[in-house]
């Protein structure tokens, strides 16, 4: 009886998974009234849920006959899962992915090239720091989306208070100085997490060292280079002047809701930040400003590493014409602008720079991406960032470790995974 | 020996049993007063061993956030079937097993015993690739099939045991009162089988309520297939810093795989070991 | 269903196979066995061996075949894998890393099975002296414990060793030992490792203590009392007495932790991602890493085949063990 009872129950169950789910899959596709449905992923923190409602219901009015279907995705583990995405049978129509990541999947050869749509799409004018690492082998496989460097974002109320007139910070040391000051008991000179290996890229960078050179034909680790090691040891200088958690990075805890929450004088982040700390604490709209972070002599700011998104279509997509069209309308001009002013990003045309002129977030991004840069371009450096050895060497160096062995081993690291991956 | 040497003697055996029972609970206890706390004393330099405030508000975030009904479903859905059919196609191997006499019977223990070993996470990357190419990508029934597979083995040598432990001579006698095999197995032997059914089915139970990297490879495009582990993974990217919504996440997820546990206590530590036993 | 019968069912089984109980069962076993010849037990066991050979020798074969393959990012999307014969088994053999971790692998399972079966049996030890109350709270505790969803538990040993808020460095810094304020466990190799051996022992000693404390239960108390009156100690009697008995099944569980540490993959997938550095990479995680990180597929397969070999290699003693069990059985 009781079997009989257990084998109807199951047959149910395993029934009703099948139904449940052939009813699931069937939701995407081409249905009959003509209108086609394209699956878009985009970003965590990307772009904000507002402009993402009002993009799509403007493409929908201009588009009927497509339908958009938004799904949000996570950084963390991002490369497996476009990896996954791109070799089934049933990609995702348009994905974003970060400017440094397009050259490893392009190469895998599992991206739509879309060299000759790149006149239509105004590509003459597209920012270096997206078009280029969008490019793999001549072809273009990335359409840049937009663009964001990071800046220093700092509490006007605090500075004040200190006695620190922001304009003045112009160097490093004038930096340093500044950041003692505000250091006090009350509040925290500046939040900076022990792994942000973007702020230490850019030290290194101000130092003339590298992440990793290539000679001959081979990439090689060189954070144990002087010049890097130099980059380390202002890393470590700045870092002490906070309670940033030696061990984690700027995600977690999100250093934005920490300033929302805390004392924090500033943080280094891209200007975007801002509106997630005044979104956490409404008191403190009004009293934020922004400053290029320093370079090591006020003649020349601080290098800064150029982040930011492509939109790329997979070639497994099967609707390449509606995601061309989206790829098209949400890289376009207009939209360009409102994305821009909206989110506090570089729009991905020189052209529309004038769209943020009047931002002053954006305005001091403006000077840090004169002199912006760019982690290796190859498909090998998708395998550094995926374990990322760099943030571990910056914790170790960061907890007392001795920072010359330390670069040594993470140099080892880094070459070995450039190896492996490429 | 007078009640009081005796509990004088009992007292560092006592003391033992309190400390191995802290040991194991404080871990569960600090999740759901975890859970429990308002932010302000979660993030507090002197934490508290015993709620102050008590708050919902945890899992409200938790419960609000994208999708948490829809992937409390699938995961039930996921686990009950692959949990059922394991334990069908399981039984009928062990009844084979434990009372039939068949050539090939050594080897397909052997089969068995090797299969317990499967190296799960190396056929990630072929059973995508299989999947993929009979287009069951992005499909509860796919996750089923593979949670089936690793529960089915251990399933097998537990109940195994159990079968083997119940005298054949009752299935006998029924026999030989007039009832056909199928029928003396139906009322005899199954209803003895009940509590090795459960115990055994709890393995299983855990196991796929648990799975994370296929259930996170598998589904790609169809999020709404996700399970609980994989959004309990994501929320915790989400919430990273909500220490409280996060363990208010992981008590609710938690919560029914302790609820049966407890309710099967008994049939657990018994019976449960004793089919372990044999295989 | 009676409390009585559970724990009459289980003895019955580990006694058949005490020599004295075997042949009492064996001989009308042969008389009725002859019985299930026929196509029955084929039948009934065809669905587990159709499912065995789809979901698992046919995927296997699969990952042996890709092992032997210039497989990466490339062929996964495009298809049209090379044969490169034996080159991904050279690479990885050759590689000094390797070595390391699977020195790493052995290092963290001895530590693990030895704490696991070290525990369990003295907690299995102490249920059976304990009187019905105190032993009931103790088997609900490690119920609990076991219950305890991997992923869940694995959250919440992070929230634990948590370097601001965590209450283990609170209590280490109250207890005096000042450094521990606000360190960071997960920084650190030696101290992320301790705190997975100390996660994995967690979970795993429940298991090991109730099927241990089950087969103690099957001891004859005679046996006990004689030793006793012959003098013996308490440590005397378990080498000389309860040991030999349980022997069987503390072999088993030992075998069943091997497998399962050697294969612990979500706890420090999840937590460590097998950092810091390289200190928690053991060799399922080093597999993972090769496959999906850096999308070496073929490299990634050849390391899960040579931990697969390893783990055989290691485990021959529990075959031995089963063949031993199953001749008996046969």
């Amino acid at each position: 009886m009781k079997l009989r009872m257990l084998a109807g129950v199951s047959a149910l169950v395993i029934a009703g998974g099948l139904s449940a789910c052939s009813g699931g899959s069937g939701s995407s596709g081409d249905s009959a009234d003509g209108t086609t449905t394209i699956d878009v992923w985009l970003m965590r923190d990307s772009i904000s849920a507002q402009f993402q409602k009002e993009f799509v219901k403007g493409f929908e009015a201009a588009h009927p006959h497509i339908k958009v279907k938004v799904q949000i995705q996570e950084w963390d583990g991002i490369g497996n899962k476009v990896t996954a995405a791109l070799a089934s049978n049933d990609a995702p129509d348009v994905i974003e992915t970060g400017n440094t990541q397009v050259a490893q999947f392009a190469q895998s050869g599992g991206l739509l090239d879309l060299s000759d749509k790149v006149d239509e799409l105004g590509g003459s004018n597209w920012l270096k720091g997206l078009a280029e690492p969008g490019a793999y082998d001549g072809k273009q496989y990335g359409i840049p989306y937009y663009a964001a460097n990071r800046v220093v974002i700092y509490r006007t109320d605090l500075f004040k208070k200190a006695g620190v007139d922001p304009a003045a910070i112009k160097t490093r040391d004038q930096w340093i100085a500044a950041t003692k000051k505000l250091n006090s008991s009350g509040s925290q000179g500046i939040y900076l997490p022990g792994q942000m290996w973007y702020a230490l890229a850019g030290f290194i960078w101000d130092e003339g060292g590298d992440l990793a050179t290539r000679t001959g034909g081979t990439w090689k680790g060189t954070l144990d280079t002087p010049q890097a090691l130099r980059g380390m040891d202002f890393y470590k200088k700045l870092q002490a002047l906070g309670k940033g958690p030696k061990d984690s990075d700027e995600a977690e805890p999100p250093q934005a809701e920490v300033m929302a929450k805390g004392q924090v004088a500033q943080i280094i982040s891209t200007p975007g930040g801002a509106n997630v700390v005044t979104q956490n604490n409404p008191d403190l709209k009004g009293k934020l400003g922004f400053f290029p972070i320093p370079g090591k002599t006020a003649a020349r700011p601080g290098s800064v590493f150029i982040g930011g998104s492509d939109l790329v279509i997979p070639a497994a997509s099967g609707k390449q014409d509606a995601a061309f069209t989206f790829v098209k309308d949400l890289t376009g001009d207009a939209w360009q602008r409102k994305l821009a002013a909206a989110m506090s990003y570089v729009p991905n045309k020189t052209t529309l720079a004038d769209a943020v002129a009047s931002d002053p977030g954006a305005s001091a991004m403006a000077v840090g991406a004169a002199v912006g840069r760019a982690t290796p371009n190859t498909p090998g450096w998708a395998a550094v960032e995926a374990k990322n050895p760099i943030k571990d060497y910056m914790t170790a160096v960061l907890t007392g470790g001795n920072a010359k062995e330390e670069a040594a081993k993470s140099s080892d690291a880094i070459t070995a995974a450039m190896k492996g991956g490429s | 020996m007078s009640t009081a040497r005796l509990r004088l003697r009992r007292a560092p055996l006592h003391a033992a049993a309190v400390v191995t029972i802290v040991l194991c609970l404080f871990p569960v206890y600090w999740m759901i007063t975890t859970a429990f706390k308002p932010n302000r004393d979660i993030q507090s330099a002197s934490p508290q061993f015993l709620p102050h405030t008590w708050t919902l508000e945890h899992f409200r975030t938790a419960v609000d956030a994208d999708g948490f009904a829809l992937f409390w479903r699938n995961s039930i859905l996921v686990t009950l079937s692959a949990v059922l059919l394991a334990l069908i196609v399981a039984l009928g191997a062990s009844f084979a097993v434990a009372r039939m006499r068949w050539r090939g019977r050594r080897q397909f223990m052997l089969l068995v015993f090797v299969a317990q070993m499967a190296p799960w996470e190396a056929l990630i990357i072929p059973v995508y690739i299989i999947s993929r190419d009979t287009g069951m990508l992005d499909r509860l029934p796919t996750l089923t099939l593979v949670y089936f597979m690793m529960t089915l083995p251990f399933t097998i040598v537990v109940l195994r045991g159990f079968i083997a432990a119940i005298p054949q001579e009752l299935e006998e006698a029924a026999q030989v009162d007039g009832c056909t095999r199928m029928r003396a197995f139906r009322h005899i032997t199954f209803p003895l089988l009940a509590p090795g059914l459960m115990a055994t089915s709890l393995f299983g139970y855990v196991t796929a309520w648990n799975e994370f990297a296929y259930a996170n490879f598998l589904i790609i495009k169809h999020q709404d297939s996700r399970t609980l582990p994989v959004w309990l993974s994501s929320f915790q990217n989400v919430f990273g810093t909500d220490w409280g919504a996060t363990m208010a996440a992981s008590t609710l997820f938690a919560l029914p795989a302790l609820v049966v546990f407890l309710l099967l206590q008994r049939h657990v530590t018994s019976g449960f070991a004793a089919g372990a036993v044999k295989g | 269903m009676s409390v009585t019968r559970e724990h009459s069912a289980a003895p019955a089984r580990v006694r058949l196979r005490r020599p004295t109980t075997r042949p009492v069962r064996q001989e009308p076993g042969g008389v009725r066995r002859r019985r299930g010849a026929g196509a029955w037990p084929y039948l009934l066991a065809a669905p587990t061996v159709l499912g065995m050979l789809y979901l698992l020798v046919y995927p296997l074969a699969r990952a042996v075949l890709i092992s032997l393959q210039d497989f990466q990012l490339r062929q996964l999307i495009r298809g049209n894998a090379e044969f490169v014969g034996l080159r991904n088994y050279e690479t990885l053999l050759t590689d000094e890393r390797f070595w390391q971790v699977v020195r790493r692998t052995f290092l963290f399972m001895a530590v693990n099975v030895v704490l696991i079966m070290l525990l369990a049996t003295l907690v299995a030890l102490l249920i059976e002296r304990l009187g019905r109350r105190w032993r009931l709270a103790l088997l609900s505790a490690l119920v609990l414990a076991w219950a305890m969803p991997v992923i869940a538990a694995t959250t919440v040993f992070q929230w634990l060793f948590h370097s601001e808020f965590g209450i283990v460095n609170w209590s280490l810094k109250h207890l005096g030992f000042s450094s521990f304020d606000r360190y960071p466990w997960f920084a650190h190799g030696p101290a992320a490792f301790t705190i997975l051996v100390l996660l994995i022992v967690w979970q795993s000693v429940p298991f090991a203590a109730i099927t241990l404390y089950s087969a103690l239960t099957t001891v004859p108390s005679e046996l006990y009392e004689s030793a006793r009156i012959d003098g013996a100690s308490g440590g005397r009697i378990f080498r000389s007495v309860t040991f030999p008995m349980i022997r069987p099944i503390f072999m088993l569980v030992f075998s069943l932790e091997v497998i399962w540490t050697f294969k612990a993959f979500v706890q420090i997938w999840v937590m460590t991602n097998g950092g810091p550095g390289d200190a928690t990479t053991i060799l399922p995680v080093y597999a993972v890493q090769t496959a999906l990180s850096s999308q070496r597929y073929d490299l990634g397969s050849a390391a899960s085949m040579v931990s697969v070999l390893l783990m055989a290699a290691v485990l021959v003693l529990y075959f031995r063990q089963m063949f031993r069990q199953e001749g008996e059985a046969l």
